[in-house]
């Protein structure tokens, strides 16, 4: 349960900000390449790369290289852990519950 | 209770009800397990009394901070319970939070082995359904929807 709420957090952090977001919407509809997605943001590409990284490290985006040109697509098969909204909602729950949890008995081991 | 839209989690903590209600309304303890590692938690404003502000944001980075949470408290009753909701914003004006507005309940109970630490979300569903379909993601995924509630269960 920690893992799968972990992997959850992550997925949840990376579509929690509007310019991933629209990366992602952008990609719904076919894979783009890195500096075409970024033109369609106001966002200096050394900034926009920073979100390419967190979609990827969510694995929610794969990148790839076509000779020069990073192209970026949707991993499809990762929206299936958001398909349950509600089980997702359970994860993120049960991670801070777990966490939580964790730091009372630690703080009780310190001052018993 | 909606079964379709609430969960529970209840929980044996071996933790007496005032260390736990400590760590919930301490912002420099709440900061520690709201938000998961690598991310770093900020709490910008914590108010636990009843219309009492909620704010939290988070950074990957430690420098760049992001806005997490932004809720207000309904009840705040010591060592017992503790209700919020991002519904309505910490400054009490109506709000459409992402990914999903939620009513949390937090109560302690005594237990032989510590507390009895029950978590109520009761979720409104437009914003996560709509967000479903924004992305467009909505077909042809119900199928594996049981296989992920196993891997769940595992």
């Amino acid at each position: 349960m920690a893992n799968y709420s972990a992997v959850l957090d992550d997925v949840f952090a990376a579509l929690s900000d509007p310019t991933r977001r629209a990366v992602l919407r952008r990609l719904g509809a076919g894979e783009a390449s890195v500096s075409d997605l970024a033109a369609d943001t106001s966002m200096a590409l050394p900034s926009f790369l920073k979100h390419v990284r967190t979609l990827e490290d969510s694995e929610l985006v794969r990148t790839s290289k076509k000779g020069r040109v990073r192209m970026c697509s949707l991993r499809r098969e990762r929206f299936v852990l958001i398909e349950d909204w509600l089980l997702a909602q359970r994860g993120i729950w049960e991670g801070r519950t777990d966490r939580l949890e964790e730091l009372v008995v630690d703080l009780g081991k310190e001052h018993p | 209770m909606n079964p379709d839209l609430d969960l529970v989690i209840e929980r044996i903590i071996r933790a007496p009800r005032p260390a736990i209600w400590k760590a919930w309304t301490t912002p420099e303890l709440f900061a520690k397990w709201w938000i998961p590692e690598p991310y770093c938690c900020r709490v910008e404003w914590f108010a636990p009394h009843a219309g009492g502000g909620f704010v939290t944001s988070m950074s990957e980075n430690g420098s760049a901070f992001t806005p997490h949470m932004d809720a207000a408290f309904l009840v705040v009753d010591e060592a017992e319970r503790l209700v919020f909701t991002n519904a309505i914003d910490s400054t009490l004006r109506p709000a459409n939070p992402l990914p999903v507005a939620v009513t949390g309940e937090v109560t302690l109970v005594d237990h032989a082995e510590g507390t009895l630490y029950r978590i109520v979300a009761r979720h409104a569903d437009a914003r996560a359904r709509a967000r479903h379909d924004e992305l467009g993601l909505s077909e042809g995924w119900g199928s594996v929807t049981g296989q992920l509630a196993r891997l769940a269960e595992e």
